[in-house]
């Protein structure tokens, strides 16, 4: 037998204090027009070389104008609904739930659970991504990328490791280090001494 | 039959002991991988593309074909034991596979389910060796229009079709094909949006958007809740799987029905086995409801169980012939294994059978040993399986990272392509903040070329007549079916936000 226990729910509430509550959305209209400007500079720029016809900057153009369209839409549709985050469903945007839910002939909250909390105007606004664990995730990852020539593989990915393991909660950070440690040697071993991969062996290499 | 002693020699290739070895690695991996909930066979496959570089073409094809099976078998085994499908092709299995298990049938249920991946992938593999020269002699008829039909198809159906909606799917569709146009135009010479940088000359790399996309994407976002959304409590299950002779008679036609449904979508790109999964479900609650069959809904009937893992894995099956016979790739972990064909310099489709005939069979006929490895592991160690839920999640998703890194740095010493990596990442993690779907980037980076090449090649052909590229009947009944499918999804999309416009109205009212 087996069953599966959720822990008390701690209710998400989203408060609607101003134009901007639920339309943060409106930063990735913002990045398509972007990088639809971006492209187009691009287009412009180019050295074209050769005459074909349609030549290199036939298909760009196409994806530009796309991008404009699909932004300035996505935008306009953005600022007509307010959107909240629905708490944290399993729900995968690759395939339509309401979609499954006619095919499978059931409910769409059977297909992917109940949905999140409803928004409600009273309660304590929270952002909705914990920014700091992800700093420190990004930030890991940025340390990661400067020390890595520096100090090596081995203590690098298993500082990288400790960092990750921190962000996510570990309660036990000494035996984190052991761990961290464990798994980048064998990493080294497996894919830099098993498969041949070249990996950066830092001042350490320079010592055996 | 031309086909089955091209199949024997396949076998005596799979069967050689180092064959052998890498099947059963990739069924081990990919059964891991499928039973833990946010990691599946495509973030496997991507991991490992960089890393199997000197490996053996051949090997790590087999190794990700295993991987590509095998997250379809292991991903309802959490589902039935505990409710967390470890992948969306589960879901479907999971509603009647849990109901089974808490009314004390999980031996059963899980049997049922491994059986059904076995049944729907033998039947599918057997298809497609014997219609895969069928298909390859059509795509040999293929030209650039017809080509640039089928990326069309691809593009359009994943991203518009079958996504929650039509224009974050166009959104996430349009960037990958940016992504895909960056380095050197291989029909001009011309460098394309490199910003000047050397790096950049051949593209950003494949590994680098994958890995970044799937991997580090999914660590960021997982990070981001990781401290807000409840954990749930996991009691691990026990019971061997086991089915008697009543239950395999009573769970056959519902999975030969599976298969029927699974099948199709191997050939279609409607993004993978979710849809067939579903359908497979509905239909066996609609023939319960006919046959007043008490068990579907409350204690749980093994045919709701049966029809979506037969489908799931039928639609795995299938999706190797497609790749490999038409080029087609018609999900995110296909759409992969196409990058890994490509990594080895190989072009799948048509010519494929032709100049690496060996490698192809020995493929094919791996597929069959795989399904038997992955039958045992299945059937004999789900519960063992199922302890794997005890890992740590912190140790879990630092291991990615690491490997992140690893595969990535591996492909050319860069510390650059770190950069990349990690400016792709925090793109994925906006992707999954706000809903928009990761699978039509991975369409559009790997197919975006083809799909250039055929188009300007076929405006080359015409001398810019655009007729030219719904000229012949082919051409013409894809677009056509993409017509009506678009059609469909709009009107469905449009009445559904119509009535999340009204919810949100309320709110404001509020």
């Amino acid at each position: 037998m087996s069953a599966t226990d959720t822990a008390p729910v701690e209710r998400e509430t989203v408060k609607i204090t101003g134009f901007w509550s639920g339309r943060s959305e409106l930063v990735v209209s913002g990045l398509v027009l972007a990088l639809a400007t971006a492209v187009v500079v691009g287009i412009l720029t180019m050295d074209v070389k050769g005459d074909t016809v349609p030549g290199p900057q036939f298909f760009p153009t196409i994806v530009a104008v796309a991008l404009y369209a699909i932004g300035v839409l996505h935008a306009i549709s953005v600022i007509r609904t307010r959107r909240f985050p629905h708490g944290g469903g399993s729900q995968s945007p690759d395939v339509s739930s309401d979609m499954l839910a006619e095919l499978s002939h059931a409910e769409r909250a059977e297909v992917y659970g109940r949905r999140g909390d409803r928004p409600r105007a009273a309660g304590r606004v929270r952002l909705y991504s914990d920014w700091k664990t992800i700093g420190l995730v990004v930030g890991g990852v940025v340390l990661f990328i400067l020390a890595l020539p520096v100090l090596g593989w081995v203590i690098t990915a298993a500082g990288l490791f400790w960092v990750i393991c921190k962000a996510f909660g570990s309660k036990r950070p000494v035996f984190d280090v052991g761990v961290s440690l464990l798994f980048s040697s064998i990493t080294q071993l497996a894919f830099g001494a098993g498969l041949g991969l070249s990996l950066p062996s830092g001042f350490l290499g320079g010592m055996l | 039959m031309d086909q089955l002693s091209h199949l024997m020699e396949g076998f005596a290739g799979a069967l050689t002991l180092a064959n052998l070895v890498w099947v059963i690695v990739g069924a081990l991996l990919g059964t891991a991988v499928g039973v833990l909930p946010g990691l599946g066979s495509s973030m496997a496959v991507a991991l490992l593309l960089p890393v199997t570089f000197s490996l053996d073409p051949t090997a790590a094809l087999i190794m990700f074909a295993g991987i590509y099976f095998g997250g379809m078998f292991g991903d309802s085994t959490a589902g039935i034991l505990l409710n967390t499908p470890g992948a969306s092709s589960a879901i479907a299995t999971t509603f009647e596979g849990h109901r089974m298990a808490k009314s004390g049938q999980a031996a059963r249920a899980l049997a049922t389910a491994a059986m059904g991946a076995f049944i729907g992938g033998l039947l599918a593999s057997t298809l497609v060796v014997f219609f895969a020269p069928t298909l390859v002699k059509l795509a040999t008829e293929f030209g650039p229009a017809e080509y640039f039909a089928l990326a069309v198809f691809a593009f359009v159906a994943i991203s518009s079709v079958v996504s929650d909606s039509i224009i974050k799917g166009l959104t996430t569709l349009c960037i990958g094909l940016v992504l895909a146009m960056i380095g050197v135009d291989d029909s001009s010479g011309t460098t394309r949006f490199t910003l000047g940088s050397q790096q950049l000359f051949d593209g950003l790399s494949i590994v680098v958007i994958t890995v970044g996309l799937l991997a580090l994407g999914e660590v960021i976002h997982v990070a981001s809740r990781v401290h807000r959304d409840p954990n749930a409590v996991r009691i691990p299950a026990s019971g061997r799987a086991r089915l008697s002779l009543p239950d395999f008679r009573k769970a056959m036609p519902a999975w030969l029905r599976g298969t029927a449904f699974g099948v199709p979508f191997g050939i279609i790109p409607a993004g993978g086995a979710e849809i067939p999964t579903f359908l497979a479900y509905g239909t066996e609650k609609r023939l319960a409801a006919k046959r007043r069959d008490q068990e579907f809904g409350t204690t749980g009937s093994i045919n709701g169980v049966a029809a979506p893992e037969a489908a799931g894995n039928a639609t795995a099956g299938m999706a190797m012939g497609a790749l490999l016979a038409l080029g087609l790739p018609v999900s995110a972990t296909a759409a992969l294994m196409l990058a890994a064909f490509q990594q080895y310099g190989m072009q799948p489709g048509p010519l494929l059978f032709e100049r690496s005939g060996d490698l192809v069979w020995t493929l094919l006929a791996s597929l069959f040993v795989g399904l038997i490895i992955l039958l045992i592991i299945n059937m004999q160690f789900a519960s063992l399986w199922a302890k794997l839920l005890l890992v740590p999640r912190q140790y879990l998703y630092a291991g990615i990272t690491v490997l992140s890194m690893l595969g990535v740095y591996a492909v050319s010493s860069s510390l650059v392509d770190l950069w990349f990596l990690l400016a792709i990442g925090v793109l994925g993690f906006v992707m999954r903040r706000y809903n928009f779907p990761v699978a039509p980037v991975l369409i559009a980076v790997i197919l975006g070329p083809l799909a250039e090449t055929s188009l300007r090649n076929a405006l080359t052909v015409s001398e810019g007549d655009l007729g030219y590229l719904v000229s012949s009947p082919a051409t013409i009944i894809m677009y056509a079916l993409l017509v009506v499918a678009v059609v469909y999804a709009a009107v469905k999309h449009s009445q559904t936000r119509r009535a999340e416009r009204e919810e949100a109205r309320l709110l404001e009212d509020a």
